[in-house]
């Protein structure tokens, strides 16, 4: 084994705690903020004290637990409201037990970005999420058939209306070039040729329906080949090929290591990805406890989007939220959930972050501790206990807010606001805890 | 927009209002690179960009209502050319553009003109790859990186290197748009002026000063980025919201998001703020089916709107150092689709309205018998526009586009 080789194994080796480096508050919270949606204080000093094997292993949802509460779905699904559909979305980021398979169905929505705006259609849309909630975890090949299955996708792309003789490349060409492969590794004929293979994949009554005599089942070349191919042959060649399996690592990377991977850390993601048979929540075992995953280089190094906020800092503070409103507030700084901007999804990173959006999400910070937002329960004095002295307080609310890791001035900064007449008030938790959220790592996930 | 009338209340800031304006802030001190106040000391030249996103298909926007070749491409989609509004050369408008067909036709000052078959060499169908080159400025771009700049933003970076605080702005959405992505000038977007001011717990200028100084801090990388946002962010929200306090529109606009995003665009033009590139975006041109009744609907969209917005500048003087460009990232298939729709395609017409435009015709009309692989060939190159618009707002063309970009479409504006 050569010296690259010997590097790709260490990067995902798992992670050994020791007394400089350990599994303490600040490990738990960078966990949480990425394998779920954060989590408060006395969530974040359970997971430390099971330990970090015991902590990874809680995100992930336990083997008898069903993926999909069909009974929610269906209530969800009765209203044909969108609205109540976003609202069981930020419910699930809010209170799920099994936090992992949320982070990884908000990830597909981004990844296979499809808008309420053209397929209209509630019901569909709800049954898109609950189909990324049972396939999110399990192997990348039938999460891409789910996808090329999916009628909200068969509409989004226009696949509803490719038939033999009239092909439509929508979908084909988006399979390639954002979903599974990446710009530059097929050809044009690719493209033709697989709208060819998707042809007569319809919706029949809000089900995938295939139609055999709109389908086009003469011969086509792909990557060079040639055969009779259907979409599902066209599925199977494209997981199978090298660079899917680097284009599925680096979209891990980017949400659970660092926006900008490495060659070396996508080699070596994508070598796991296929030791593990393309099983994304084994994959996933091994990344979130790797040294990779607990690194300096992985620690802080995203920016929040909206969801990350807004949820994130519900959960944080272990507030209460209607999640109408959390979803409104969401789609303010950006992010409203099932209308992604665009195929290519939503904006990422400190695209997210401009001087609007900031005020936006301080805004909103401000406006849930002063009840603006409906009440804010419980109460922000109740969480600082008996806590009286300034000192004592803004140590608490960096603890609640960013793990107590704040810069030297940040620390000084708050301690002094604590001190101050601002935080004398009959508002003075909350505003102590919005100045918290003010600092610069708190935008940080 | 009414100007005010009352002295005592000038329309825009003075330089020493702004000045001591950024004196009281206690926040603008804490951003590394201050907050710069700067205030034109004469009428400035603006651009604004309005993106059609998705693809608009030019041959139903700007129709070639005599060519039989159209008519055969276009069986069913050929529909427009009833109702369509002419122009000159066989060619009519979509029959729902009312306001750019007036602002063309204005008999000695003309307000609006077309640029034929817009494009670039060896066009990318890709919706993503397409609109990162225009934005970009740059046909040879392969993948946006972290270093990628925008042409608007390079144009900007120009003017912040001479001082100008905000020298653009994204409207409309809360992102900032590659277009306007810059080197060291500071964009902002904007939806709402309202939301742009820090409004903490209690919301009193004692609440405000209490938070300035946990803003700035922040060490590393990441969080000294944000950071140094969060400072400016304080800063020019209280800045913008006085220099904005005092003006009204002159017209109504249509209640549409393109109306008051193009009304915003007004207020910040007619406040004197310094502002000089402004980005909007409208979405929806992607109509691979069923197009005919989902773009008549763009259309008269952005025909509502802009005609508002002309009417508005005009009326605030602010017309004639106003530029207004439309285009989008790629013109649609001239064959229409067996869904009644249009596939993505390559040139398309681009229009230029503003006080400064001069009468055409601009740029070659499309010859259907000569197509490349369907779709209408690029004739003139997107950059040679952009160029004309930059020198126009005097700025360095040669600088932002590049010295192997063509040169600027002589005759477009003056």
């Amino acid at each position: 084994m050569g010296v690259a080789a010997e590097g790709q194994v260490s990067l995902l080796a798992p992670w050994v705690p020791s007394a400089a480096d350990p599994f303490d508050l600040r490990k738990a919270g960078h966990l949480l903020r990425r394998a779920g949606f954060g989590g408060s204080l006395r969530q974040r000093r359970e997971l430390v004290r099971s330990g970090v094997d015991a902590a990874v292993r809680s995100l992930f949802p336990a083997a008898d637990q069903p993926a999909v509460d069909r009974a929610q779905l269906d209530a969800v699904v009765s209203l044909g409201d969108i609205d109540r559909v976003r609202s069981w979305r930020v419910l699930l980021a809010l209170e799920s037990t099994a936090p992992l398979r949320v982070r990884m169905s908000a990830l597909w929505h981004d990844h296979f970005a499809t808008s309420n705006q053209k397929v209209l259609d509630p019901r569909a849309m709800a049954l898109q999420q609950a189909m990324f909630d049972e396939k999110g975890l399990g192997t990348f090949d039938e999460l891409l058939l789910g996808v090329a299955q999916d009628p909200a996708m068969l509409r989004w792309l226009d696949n509803d209306v490719n038939v033999s003789g009239r092909p439509n490349e929508n979908f084909a060409r988006e399979l390639f070039e954002l979903f599974a492969l990446g710009r530059g590794t097929y050809s044009e004929v690719d493209v033709r040729e697989a709208a060819r293979a998707f042809t007569g994949w319809h919706v029949r009554d809000g089900r995938f329906f295939f139609a055999k005599r709109l389908h086009d089942d003469g011969q086509k070349v792909l990557f060079g080949r040639s055969g009779g191919f259907g979409g599902e042959e066209v599925v199977r060649a494209v997981v199978e090929r090298e660079e899917s399996a680097r284009h599925v690592a680096r979209c891990l990377l980017e949400c659970f290591v660092h926006p900008e991977p490495t060659e070396e850390e996508v080699g070596a993601l994508a070598t796991c990805y296929r030791e593990q048979r393309r099983h994304l929540g084994d994959t996933l075992a091994v990344l979130l406890r790797s040294q990779l995953f607990f690194s300096a280089r992985a620690y802080r190094s995203r920016i929040r989007s909206p969801a990350d906020w807004v949820v994130g800092t519900v959960r944080t503070l272990g507030a209460t939220a209607a999640p109408t409103d959390l979803s409104r507030a969401m789609g303010q700084l950006g992010e409203l959930w099932l209308e992604p901007p665009s195929v290519e999804g939503w904006p990422r990173e400190r695209q997210w972050l401009t001087e609007a959006t900031w005020l936006l999400r301080t805004n909103f910070v401000a406006d849930l501790l002063a009840g603006r937002r409906g009440k804010f329960a419980p109460a922000a004095e109740s969480l600082f206990g008996n806590l009286k002295r300034p000192a004592d307080r803004a140590k608490a609310a960096l603890l609640m807010v960013v793990d107590g890791d704040a810069s030297e001035d940040g620390r000084q900064a708050l301690e002094r606001l604590a001190a101050g007449p601002a935080a004398a008030g009959p508002d003075g938790a909350a505003v102590l805890l919005h100045a918290a959220c003010c600092l610069p790592e708190a935008q940080l996930l | 927009m009414n100007l005010p009338m009352d002295p005592a209340r000038p329309a825009s800031l003075t330089r020493r209002e702004v000045l001591s304006l950024g004196a009281m802030l206690p926040l603008a001190s804490l951003a590394p690179h201050g907050l710069r106040a700067w205030v034109p000391d004469g009428p400035v030249r603006c651009l604004v960009v309005l993106e059609l996103e998705g693809g608009n298909d030019g041959l139903n926007t700007v129709v070639p209502t005599e060519d039989p070749v159209y008519a055969r491409l276009r069986p069913r989609l050929g529909a427009v050319r009833k109702g369509s509004l002419p122009v000159a050369d066989g060619f009519a408008l979509h029959g729902a553009l009312k306001s750019l067909h007036r602002l063309h036709r204005l008999h000695g000052e003309q307000r609006a003109a077309l640029v034929h078959s817009v494009g670039y060499p060896d066009p990318d169908r890709s919706h993503f790859r397409s609109r990162d080159i225009w934005h970009a400025a740059d046909p040879r771009l392969q993948r946006v990186g972290a270093s990628t700049t925008g042409w608007l933003g390079r144009a900007a970076d120009q003017l912040a290197a001479g001082g100008s605080s905000v020298p653009a702005l994204a409207v409309g959405s809360l992102q900032v748009p590659l277009a306007l992505r810059a080197r060291s000038a500071l964009v902002p977007s904007l939806e709402r002026i309202e939301d742009f001011q820090l409004q903490p717990v209690e919301r009193t200028q004692a609440g405000r000063d209490a938070l300035a100084p946990v803003l700035g801090g922040g060490s590393g990388d990441a969080a000294g980025w944000v950071g140094d946002m969060a400072a400016r962010a304080a800063g020019l929200g209280e800045q913008l919201r006085r220099s904005l306090a005092s003006y009204r529109p002159a017209v109504e606009y249509p209640q549409t998001k393109l109306g008051r995003e193009l009304q915003l665009v007004a207020q910040v033009v007619g406040a004197g703020f310094g502002t000089r590139f402004f980005h909007v975006s409208l979405g929806g041109f992607d109509t691979h089916a069923r197009q005919l009744p989902a773009h008549a609907a763009l259309m008269a969209q952005l025909d509502g709107a802009l005609g508002a917005f002309v009417a508005d500048l005009a009326a605030a003087k602010a017309l004639d150092t106003t530029a207004v460009l439309v285009h989008s990232e790629f013109g649609r298939r001239t064959a229409e689709n067996q869904s009644q729709g249009t596939d993505h395609g390559a040139a398309a017409p681009v229009f230029v309205l503003g006080g400064g435009v001069l009468p055409g015709p601009h740029g070659t009309p499309p010859d259907l018998t000569d197509l490349d692989d369907g779709d209408v060939r690029p004739t003139t190159d997107f950059r040679s526009v952009y160029g004309a618009l930059l020198a126009w707002a005097g700025v360095d063309a040669a600088a932002v586009l590049g010295a192997d970009a063509p040169a600027p479409l002589g005759g477009l504006l003056g």
